[in-house]
């Protein structure tokens, strides 16, 4: 079991407890006034200085010798942050988590705070400029949006009951989006995403720079290798270039290393030839 | 890749409220393999109004993964762009 999931889950999975989603945190921390402060100025994060450094040609910072571990701890550190949060213009204590579909469906059946809403994607926004709806958000952060135009679907449903926020998370899982919630701030859970890489600003810095911006699930994708007719189809779905097929077995091969586990390839498949296991199950990555 | 990339945008042509918006083009960020450029409300604006929503620039953020292949520069309609190392 994850670290998150022993202090936050109180019979399993850090993400099925209701209570972080509950309106208290967002009281105690007086998060209504932080989460407009930092939305409205979400896009800029990466380009304002933070203790005189940003995060502009991020990947050069990172090479430096002694000074680019210095800048991965100190960056870990805001993400991974769990003090009372202060400053609405570092991303502090937002951390996410990928989560397959059907944890993703636990999440709106039972712990998601009403309203549900549905929002435009900002990492979209500001990685292509292109407007997407397809962010899952609830409790007070649907309150936030609402003051937010640029966040608020022309033609898209915009309000959702807990039925359509489920179609419409099944509909992005089955087109390849990487499923995933965030602590934003922590302890406090208030976005579903349908994430892409490289797209997506919480996915790249883990990705690319192997910050821990984001845990890997709670799983690990398997074979069920006499099942595998060698049709390709799982990948082109995988986002993290975890699978490949191998042109000697004539079927789909898995780079254990690669696999956040979002479950996606899963639906591609049409022969059973993939499930998800418990991440716990294979030692050598049992790493979120 | 032994030297550092570097990608320039000519603010003076392609900001917000300058010739070009652009939120409405956009075509060097969505032409970008590895998506390196990242679209983001302008800083400089603070002064006046920090949430002016009509200022708006295009930073070229995640150089490390640039692939040089030159593209934004071709598709850039205002020629705005430039990439050296």
């Amino acid at each position: 079991m994850c670290e998150a999931c022993l202090r936050h889950g109180t019979a399993g999975k850090w993400y099925l407890n209701a209570e972080n989603y509950s309106n208290e945190i967002v009281e105690k921390y007086n998060l209504r006034d932080f989460l407009m402060e930092q939305y409205l100025n979400f896009e800029q994060m990466s380009v304002r200085k933070v203790g005189g450094m940003n995060a502009v040609g991020l990947g050069y910072k990172l090479q430096m010798p002694l000074i680019g571990k210095v800048v991965k701890h100190f960056a870990e550190n805001v993400v991974h942050s769990q003090r009372p949060p202060k400053n609405p213009l570092q991303a502090e204590g937002h951390i996410g988590q990928v989560i397959p579909l059907d944890d993703g469906i636990a999440i709106l059946e039972t712990c998601a705070a009403e309203p549900i809403i549905l929002k435009n994607c900002m990492c979209r926004y500001m990685s292509r400029g292109i407007k997407e709806a397809c962010c899952i958000n609830f409790g007070v952060m649907s309150e936030i949006v609402d003051k937010l135009p640029r966040f608020i679907p022309d033609d898209d449903k915009y309000f959702l009951t807990r039925e359509q926020a489920i179609e419409k998370l099944a509909e992005f899982n089955k087109k390849g989006y990487i499923g995933s919630i965030w602590y934003a701030p922590y302890p406090y859970i208030n976005n579903l995403c349908s994430c892409a890489n490289p797209e997506c600003a919480g996915l790249r810095p883990r990705v690319d720079f192997d910050m821990k911006s984001v845990y890997k699930s709670e799983y690990i994708i398997e074979t069920q290798h006499d099942n595998c007719k060698g049709c390709k189809k799982c990948v082109a779905m995988c986002q993290f270039k975890a699978i490949s097929y191998n042109i000697t077995i004539k079927k789909a091969v898995i780079d254990r290393a690669k696999c956040f586990g979002c479950g996606v390839c899963i639906h591609a498949c049409k022969n059973e030839a993939l499930y998800l296991r418990p991440r716990d199950e294979v030692p050598r990555y049992k790493e979120r | 890749m032994a030297s550092k990339t570097k990608i320039t945008i000519d603010h003076s042509i392609c900001s917000g409220g300058k010739k070009v918006d652009p939120r409405a083009c956009c075509k060097c960020m969505q032409i970008c393999e590895p998506a390196v450029f990242l679209l983001h409300q302008t800083l400089d604006a603070e002064e006046e109004n920090p949430y002016d929503p009509q200022l708006w620039s295009i930073t070229p953020l995640w150089l490390s993964l640039c692939t040089r292949c030159m593209k934004c520069v071709d598709v850039c309609p205002e020629r705005a762009v430039r990439v050296s190392w």
